[in-house]
């Protein structure tokens, strides 16, 4: 999509150029076709709108943003489940060590009964055994829950109660030990050594029944960071599947829209070539229809001309015989011809009929070059590959004894291009632009004449500069037109070469243009296609 | 049998000096047959084959023919004139006309014209073309018709 619009605005770019460079309505013409087909194709490029567009890229883009969205949730709340596993694990170490502590505590307790009874000493060695483990699980029992002020305080009784009842359990034990068994046993009666292990249980269950409740609330937030994540995975899943949805849509949409435009433009194509074609043959009869008036009149301009000219010899015979019989005349009675009569016949006459007989003569060749011009304009083209070089070195070669009689340099500077197009078409261009060049060197300076050539976009471009008079830049266009010429009229001809090279270079799908400043040289520009199309018989 | 009958030179040309500009200068070349002039194509093949004097009915004849005329072509007339079917269709045509244009003079030999001539527009050449012309039909033969002999 994005690469579409890109070459339809690459498309269009020339085209707009070549329309501002002021270029004439001939090339115009020529180029309609082509710009009217680009412009076609831009039409059904724009079909899709940009807002459209601009909505699918959001929509993608948030589609996106949402599952990275979820990525960094799901990861989030993997790490917060991981805390609340800790935690409960943690728990589960406080109970254990209370467990721990309330176990060692019974069987302490159960050694010093078994030994108050029994005074075997093997239970007085499982009461000093389990007493040893009291303090470190009570200290690891704090440590564990340090982080908890109720435990604490919870553990903080428990040591207390440890602290109080230990020293009476000790004593009866070691009562018994040293024989005296009643004091110990009367001891053990005294209420001292039962409360404290029931309280201590109690403590312990207070104890545990806080950590149970720690481990609902750890277990209520797992669990709902759990829930969290599956929904965070659905919430995925869904925008996973709205965008694949969306984009397929989109896609299928485009194909849809692509596949239609490629119809309508093949469609706009076919009908191009038509219009084309009906234009081409439209520009064709108009051409012809110049070509046949052209034609036409300057046949029906000949005929009155050859009475013109015929009727003046004779009136000219006329008057030499009239001459004759005057001169006759004047030898048997002179004085008979008055003076206003002989200068008619003498030098009146003969006057008037050169001037009509020059201008008839002007007028001839004026008709003979629309003649001329007219026929050029009805010749078929017929293109072959041309070795230009070979082409102006020939041109110079037909015109060496005026080059070498004004001695001037003639030189081709560049390697030029081969072309394919009319072989007599270009060399007619040529030898007019070298005889100009010849024709119009400055008389003070030795003459140069350089050819250059190059091939730019498939276009063949070559140059004629010579450093001769020049041309004054407000005659840059008017010398190309018939019959007009420019500057000191110091050199015959009629007009008419440029004119007739500049009609050649169109008809071969080509430019000319001059470069010149008065004084400092012309440079004749000839702009042709390195491939002259064939044309159809008209 | 008819080789003491005079040729009659038929000019078919609108252009009054034209036309004139030939004679003066057939006769320049010392030519004297009689030269029968008309300005449309019309009244020259109604003389040519209608007029008791013309050449359907009277002796042999021919045709200077100019392409450009007021109410036909000038090929028309070559055309119809040497149909095959015309009793004058032997009857020798020079085709003497502005046209030089390649398809033109083509067409006209096709059509059986004898003679083409384009009338230069410098007078010395036309002069000359007209006066060789002259000499040309002093040594013409020109062919029996049927009507003629009959």
């Amino acid at each position: 999509m994005m690469a579409r619009s890109r070459s339809a605005k690459a498309a269009k770019a020339p085209v707009s150029r070549s329309c501002c460079d002021g270029v004439r309505s001939f090339e115009i013409a020529h180029n309609a076709g082509i710009q009217l087909k680009v412009r076609l194709s831009l039409k059904t490029a724009t079909v899709p709108d940009t807002w459209f567009n601009r909505l699918v890229i959001g929509a993608v883009a948030l589609g996106f943003l949402a599952l990275l969205a979820t990525g960094l949730t799901a990861y989030h709340l993997v790490q917060e489940n991981q805390f609340h596993s800790s935690r409960v694990n943690h728990t589960f170490q406080v109970e254990r060590a209370i467990t721990d502590f309330l176990a060692t505590m019974e069987r302490a307790e159960a050694g010093r009964r078994g030994y108050l009874l029994t005074g075997v000493a093997a239970h007085a060695e499982t009461f000093y055994d389990a007493r040893k483990h009291l303090f470190p699980l009570l200290t690891r029992i704090r440590d564990l829950t340090r982080d908890n002020p109720r435990e604490q305080a919870s553990v903080a009784r428990l040591i207390a109660l440890t602290r109080s009842d230990l020293p009476f359990m000790e004593q009866s034990v070691a009562l018994v030990r040293s024989g005296r068994r009643d004091e110990g046993v009367r001891l053990f009666r005294n209420s001292v050594g039962r409360r404290a292990i029931t309280v201590l249980r109690a403590q312990a269950a207070v104890m545990i029944d806080e950590e149970n409740r720690l481990l609902a609330i750890r277990d209520a937030a797992t669990a709902g960071s759990i829930r969290l994540f599956y929904a965070t995975v659905a919430a995925a899943g869904t925008i996973l599947v709205l965008v694949g949805a969306g984009s397929i849509w989109v896609i299928l949409g485009y194909t849809r829209s692509l596949a239609a435009s490629r119809d309508a433009l093949r469609r706009l194509n076919a009908d191009l070539e038509g219009a084309v074609r009906e234009r081409t043959t439209e520009l064709q009869r108009a051409n012809d229809e110049i070509q046949r008036f052209a034609y036409i009149v300057s046949h029906d301009m000949r005929s009155p001309l050859v009475n013109v000219m015929g009727f003046t010899s004779e009136l000219e015979t006329a008057a030499r015989k009239l001459r004759a019989m005057m001169d006759r005349v004047d030898q048997k009675a002179p004085g008979l011809i008055d003076k206003d009569a002989r200068s008619a016949a003498n030098e009146d006459l003969p006057e008037a009929i050169r001037f009509i007989r020059t201008s008839t003569e002007k007028m001839d060749r004026l008709i003979n070059a629309i003649l001329r011009l007219s026929r050029e304009g009805r010749r078929r083209i017929a293109p072959e590959t041309l070795d230009m070089n070979a082409m102006f070195l020939s041109v110079a070669d037909t015109h060496r004894h005026q080059l070498d009689m004004k001695e001037i340099d003639f030189s081709v500077v560049s390697r030029l291009p081969t072309i394919i197009s009319d072989r007599l078409a270009i060399e007619q261009i040529l030898g007019n632009l070298v005889e100009n060049a010849i024709k119009y060197m400055s008389p003070g300076r030795r003459g140069r004449i350089e050819i250059r050539g190059r091939i730019e976009n498939q276009r063949a471009i070559f140059e004629i500069a010579d450093n001769g008079r020049g041309i004054d830049c407000k005659d840059h266009e008017r010398i190309f037109d018939l019959f007009r010429r420019s500057g000191v009229q110091d050199q015959p001809g009629e007009g008419i070469g440029l004119a007739h090279t500049r009609a050649l270079a169109y008809r071969l799908g080509g430019t000319i243009s001059v470069d010149s400043e008065l004084g400092r040289g012309a440079t004749f520009r000839i702009n042709l296609p390195v491939t002259c199309p064939a044309e159809q018989e008209a | 049998m008819n080789t003491h009958q005079p040729v009659n030179i038929i000019m078919v040309e609108d252009d009054e000096g034209h036309a004139r500009l030939i004679e003066k200068n057939i006769r320049r070349a010392g030519i004297s047959n009689t030269i029968h002039h008309f300005r449309d194509g019309t009244s020259a093949l109604e003389y040519l084959h209608e007029a008791p004097d013309g050449p359907a009915h009277n002796g042999p004849a021919l045709i200077l023919l100019d392409l450009n005329l007021p109410d036909m072509s000038g090929a028309d007339v070559l055309g119809r004139i040497k149909a095959a079917d015309n009793p004058l269709r032997r009857t020798p045509i020079v085709v003497l006309t502005t046209t030089d244009d390649k398809i033109e003079i083509q067409r006209c030999y096709d059509l059986g014209c004898n003679v083409y001539i384009t009338k230069p527009v410098n007078y010395e050449s036309f002069a000359d073309a007209i006066r060789q012309l002259g000499l040309f039909l002093s040594v013409i033969q020109v062919p029996d018709l049927p009507e003629a002999n009959g």
